[in-house]
């Protein structure tokens, strides 16, 4: 019965039937979890306190701000690596309206000139690999909204 | 003795894909815009992927597609003499003229930053073989450069051609050691290639053929056939690889992706569409590893791949070592002849 298993015309088909068996019981026990993709987010264990962000522009004139970004449980470095560890370690990326306009490797950060009217800033933090950290609150984000005067500042 | 060969086939892929089961990014995920991947960080996994019933039914499905494939293999074998292979006698030496300037092009503009990662200015970082290796930060940056420039040129030339394969196949290993274990999921596509020129060399329209300078064509020639094959295996295990990492166990990656594309869904759900692409490319994987319906296989392949350039948007050059590995694979099937010539054409059977 083994020969006749392993012949040459039934071997790729138990080959395949064995890929695909393992497959559907492998897989539901890997998304049970629910977890983000690993590969965009960096996922920090349960156990980690999950970090915050909280983000106050202040202006400076011609239409430029700083940024003052005041995280808990995170800490800020300019070491990136291709592969970083599931810690919350790491820059914040910077998005004004939707498009990433600076990476933040400390707490301030200057920014603009923006142009009149009203945007919204979002800043995500990042590991060390630049994926953004996702603890057991969600995505380590946060968003402050600029209104701009039209005419000098 | 066949069944022996068929297993130590499979015994040659088992390593590679254990090899490879490590964690890896994608390109594609540096499409997503910042709502949409704050939306993804919450996305829930569709129940589809969750269910060994619906997985457990939907593998059974594609075990029956398969079986069927199998059984027309000799009807499609005949097509394939008749179409593909006279094809093949006059012009076979288009196969690793396109592979050639598929990765010649790949490195040049690697190199010279002109195939950057999305979102990144052109020209402004050099990258190492794909446009998310940018060589920032990395030690030996600038002799990977001048080695990727060097290796291009020489392959727009057609120059030591058998070398460059090896210098090719010595990148792809090369990869994890700068940029860890994140690199694994590129290497078997270009290590693949490589094989493909170490085994077929560059062809007639190549400064080798005109000069007379392949000769290490004579070292390579009993070989050839098992370069040939380790390549589709290598492709093969790359595929399953990516299906099963980054499809079946990340599917809301990606939905999001094609999401992000607009991708025509005719009433289909998403999750069904993502399941399909899914099985489609683990049993494309598995066929090649095991050498069956290589050409068809291959074929589909370049499909696929040509329709998510299209819908997200991409440069065909972020696959262009796929399409003219592919596109050889097309062109000679599963064997290749002994002597690569117009008038020596003779086929064998594979190792």
């Amino acid at each position: 019965m083994l020969r006749n298993l392993l012949s040459r015309t039934s071997i790729v088909p138990c080959f395949i039937a064995l890929l695909l068996g393992t497959l559907v019981v492998a897989a539901p026990i890997v998304n049970a979890k629910g977890r983000p993709p690993r590969t965009v987010f960096l996922i920090l264990p349960d156990a980690v306190t999950p970090p915050t962000v909280n983000v106050q522009a202040e202006a400076i004139g011609g239409g430029h701000y700083h940024l003052y970004l005041e995280t808990e449980a995170f800490m800020f470095t300019e070491v990136c690596v291709a592969e970083a560890e599931a810690v919350p370690i790491g820059h914040a990326h910077i998005h004004v309206n939707g498009k990433k306009v600076a990476s933040a490797f400390f707490p301030v950060i200057n920014i603009g000139p923006l142009d009149a009217g009203t945007h919204v800033i979002d800043v995500v933090l990042r590991g060390q690999d630049h994926r953004p950290i996702v603890g057991r609150d969600g995505l380590a984000q946060g968003l402050v909204h600029i209104t701009v005067p039209v005419g000098p500042a | 003795m066949e069944r022996h060969v068929h297993m130590a086939r499979f015994a040659t892929a088992l390593p590679i894909l254990l090899l490879l089961t490590q964690r890896a990014s994608g390109h594609e995920a540096w499409l997503l815009t910042p709502t949409e991947i704050e939306d993804l960080s919450s996305a829930a996994i569709p129940s589809l992927f969750r269910s060994q019933i619906w997985l457990g039914l939907a593998a059974a499905i594609a075990f029956a597609v398969t079986l069927v494939a199998l059984r027309l293999e000799p009807f499609i074998a005949i097509a394939e003499k008749r179409f593909i292979a006279p094809f093949w006698k006059k012009y076979g030496d288009i196969g690793p003229l396109v592979l050639r300037l598929g990765l010649a092009t790949m490195l040049l503009l690697g190199a010279s930053g002109g195939l950057p990662r999305h979102g990144t200015s052109a020209w402004s970082v050099s990258t190492f073989l794909v446009p998310d290796m940018q060589l920032v930060n990395v030690t030996g940056a600038d002799t990977l450069i001048v080695v990727q420039f060097a290796l291009g040129v020489l392959l727009v030339a057609g120059l030591f051609t058998r070398a460059c394969g090896i210098a090719l196949v010595a990148l792809s290993l090369v990869g994890p050691v700068i940029f860890g274990p994140v690199f694994w999921s590129y290497s078997p596509h270009f290590a693949a290639p490589g094989l493909i020129l170490i085994a077929l060399g560059a062809g007639r329209f190549s400064c080798d053929a005109v000069f007379n300078l392949d000769s290490a064509d004579r070292l390579v020639a009993p070989y050839r056939q098992i370069l040939w094959r380790m390549s589709h295996i290598l492709i093969g295990a790359g595929l399953i690889y990516l299906g099963l990492a980054f499809k079946l166990m990340q599917p809301t990656l990606l939905i999001a992706i094609l999401e992000h594309g607009d991708m025509p869904t005719f009433g289909v759900p998403m999750p069904i569409i993502a399941l399909v692409m899914t099985g489609v490319e683990i049993l494309c994987g598995a066929l090649l590893i095991a050498g069956r319906l290589v050409r068809p296989v291959a074929l589909a392949i370049l499909g696929a791949i040509t329709f998510l350039a299209i819908v997200l948007g991409e440069t065909p050059l972020f696959h262009a070592n796929l399409y003219g590995a592919l596109f050889c694979i097309v062109l000679a099937g599963r064997c290749i002849p002994i002597a690569h010539g117009v008038t020596r054409f003779q086929s064998v059977r594979a190792v």
